[in-house]
């Protein structure tokens, strides 16, 4: 596989409800490595597109390719073993278990051992046990949580339920990670460490991030690029300052400071 | 403890023999000690299995399955109709049991595999009428298929009582289930039943765990039910009521939803309360009897407690203030019971009416669950299991950690 090509590809991808359009003719690259950002008003897609991406709804027309293979339409589950995990906007963490549980069930995904040789405790099931619960305690260092690790995750404070669901999805070793408004309910220091935490997430994990974000400076000092979404359209496209000065996107907010 | 010590295999190896050698001396002593608890105990321990396989699908998967008996009705059936086959006829019994208890277990897994593929993508309350109907259906078609005795039943041949073998497998069921709750295995089923499509999004496969939590479960309750056949040596469609599977259901609630060792326990006492109350009589040998006035009255009081209890539960904080808001509560269900006895006796016909005591505890068995269903969703043991470290001081936490 050549190192030029995207990572991730939409193609015109489009879906719709009924009569709405929530995404129509989007189309974007990844390259590896990158920091993209997605923005857009409420109600503009961003979450229905992160959606398709990650094969919660297939798309009506239109496809995406992850690596260069199309992925539109496979099974969620599937997408997660190609390697592209996702945060939830309205977090959706297994809210019985503890953090470090959490985090476990993310890094399943890489896991040897068949069913059997768990039902049977096998050494093997049990050694990989404890090596997962390892590098599940590693990740959840990653995001500052490694205190937490045996509380229940519905206890814990909004800011970082948050950072667990990005250290769970991480757990996953995806190439692309997907970020639905990480941000949102932290105070401005979490912000700060956040911005840190995302960016080490691409610098040492050597991950490709795509991240909605609403807030303007987080998304302006994270993201090389950028994408907005207005009413299911792509309104522009570019770099931080390019977009900040586009006179669309500044309508598209309309008065909110882009 | 990380990694594969040396002594993981002594371990296992002590552990397995040491287990199976408990089931024999348990066996023993019965025989010796108490030779007539010797088939209720048999009962006692298949009950055990039925509980916590149908923990493993409704409280560790979350799936809300409520024909559980309809698997152990298809394993009793099995056993009954292959046992008169000659090639198992002159087996000598442990053999046959061992085997029918294989084949009931494998053709019970099919059934599940069976009904559990197309049923798995309905959630919720769906998935429990499809479940309802199944066992009904299986009950009713057994009813009506003269050559499975139809609803007379069929005797099973030969009779095999083995306490000991029952206990093996209660044990095999228990050791499946928690070992899969220590690896990262067990934590994907929790993973489904706390959110599919998070789960989904990180890499589980959803449809193949609950196909695999439904076809383990049912193959578990095939075995209880193969060895019921030759434990009574007889079946019919009434072996295996509705209230079976409401019953086994209630077990796994009251226990705790995800609790093995919950379900254990309320398996025994569920099944213990009935049996004894049976054995209640008074000195004509007639079995005791409660006037419906005052069972009703006492329940109406116990409901109103209930109600109590849940408005204590949100609006009083103070600890010691809520004990004794609770001590008020339930004590008042005495004269409450007597006012609404009285209230109910205008009543000519209820003042008549009474019923035996071992069948208000249907009743009892409704009440429980809607009392825990207000005041404690998650059952007694909620998600917690029962063990050594409940007498060991440890971090807080809702983790069970580290291997055995
Ligand atoms: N499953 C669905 N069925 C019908 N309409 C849907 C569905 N999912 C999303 N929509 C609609 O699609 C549009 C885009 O929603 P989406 O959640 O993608 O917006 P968003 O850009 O993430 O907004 P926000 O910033 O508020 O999160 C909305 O009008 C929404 O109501
Ligand atoms: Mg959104």
């Amino acid at each position: 596989m050549s190192e030029a090509q995207p990572i991730l590809r939409l193609d015109e991808a489009t879906i719709k409800f009924g009569g709405l359009t929530a995404v129509n003719k989007v189309s974007f690259e990844l390259n590896r490595g990158d920091i993209f950002g997605l923005i857009g008003p409420n109600g503009a897609g961003k979450t229905t597109c992160f959606n398709l991406i990650t094969g919660v709804y297939k798309p009506t027309s239109g496809e995406i390719y992850f690596q260069g293979q199309p992925i539109g339409g496979l099974a969620p589950n599937k997408i997660a073993t190609r390697g592209i995990c996702r945060t939830f906007q309205n977090i959706r963490l297994f809210s019985a278990l503890s953090s470090v549980e959490n985090v476990m069930i993310g890094a399943h995904l890489r896991h040897k051992v068949p069913l059997v040789g768990a039902l049977m405790l096998s050494a093997k099931s049990v050694a990989e046990t404890s090596a997962l619960r390892e590098h599940a305690m590693h990740l959840l260092e990653l995001v500052n949580l490694a205190d937490y690790a045996n509380h229940r995750s519905a206890d814990m404070s909004y800011g970082k339920q948050r950072r667990l669901e990005i250290a769970r999805a991480l757990a996953t070793d995806p190439e692309l990670i997907l970020l639905d408004e990480p941000a949102a309910g932290m105070n401005p220091q979490e912000k700060e460490e956040l911005l840190y935490t995302v960016r080490r997430i691409r610098d040492e994990l050597n991950k490709t991030v795509l991240v909605i974000e609403h807030d303007m400076r987080f998304v302006m000092g994270l993201c090389e690029r950028i994408v907005v979404l207005d009413h299911g359209e792509e309104i522009a496209q570019g770099p931080p300052d390019a977009i900040r000065n586009n006179p669309k996107v500044i309508e598209a907010y309309l008065g909110e400071p882009a | 403890m990380t990694g594969i010590s040396n002594s993981f295999w002594p371990v296992r190896l002590a552990s397995v023999v040491g287990v199976v050698a408990l089931c024999f001396a348990l066996d023993r002593v019965v025989l010796a000690a108490a030779p007539a608890q010797y088939r209720l105990l048999i009962l006692a321990s298949l009950f055990v299995i039925l509980a916590v396989s149908l923990n493993l699908i409704n409280g560790i998967t979350g799936q809300f399955s409520i024909g559980h008996a309809a698997f152990a009705m298809i394993g009793a059936y099995t056993a009954g109709t292959l046992s008169k086959n000659p090639t198992f006829a002159n087996m000598p019994p442990a053999q046959l049991l061992a085997v029918m208890t294989l084949i009931g277990a494998l053709t019970a897994a099919t059934f599940g595999f069976i009904v559990g593929l197309p049923s798995l993508r309905l959630r919720g309350d769906y998935l429990a009428i499809v479940t309802l109907g199944f066992g009904e259906i299986i009950r009713i078609v057994t009813n009506a298929t003269e050559s499975l005795g139809g609803s007379y039943g069929m005797p099973v041949a030969p009779k095999v009582q083995l306490l000991w073998w029952s206990l093996l497998m209660m044990a095999v069921c228990i050791a499946l289930c928690r070992n899969l709750l220590k690896t990262t295995h067990g934590l994907t089923f929790l993973a489904v039943r706390e959110d599919e499509v998070a789960g989904l999004a990180m890499g589980v496969n959803v449809t193949m765990t609950k196909v695999v939590a439904f076809v383990i479960g049912a193959a578990f309750a095939g075995a209880a039910g193969a060895i019921l056949a030759h434990t009574e040596a007889f079946i019919s469609p009434r072996t295996f009521p509705m209230e079976m599977s409401f019953i086994i259901l209630t077990m796994v609630v009251l226990g705790g939803t995800g609790s093995i060792t919950g379900s254990a326990l309320a398996a025994v006492v569920l099944f213990a309360i009935p049996e004894y109350l049976r054995t209640l009589t008074d000195a004509q040998g007639k079995a005791y009897e409660m006037n419906a006035g005052l069972f009703m009255g006492v329940l109406i009081g116990i409901m109103i407690a209930v109600a109590a209890s849940k408005w204590i539960q949100t609006n009083v904080h103070e600890k010691g203030k809520k004990l004794g808001f609770y001590a008020g509560a339930w004590l008042a269900v005495i004269p409450l019971g007597f006012l609404f006895q009285t209230i109910l006796h205008l009543s000519p016909t209820l003042k008549q009416l009474s019923f035996g005591i071992d069948i208000l505890r249907y009743a009892v068995f409704a009440v429980v669950l809607i009392a825990l269903m207000l005041l404690r969703p998650q059952g007694i043991f909620g998600h917690h299991e029962i063990g050594w470290h409940w007498f060991r001081k440890r971090p807080a936490g809702a983790t069970e950690g580290g291997a055995a």
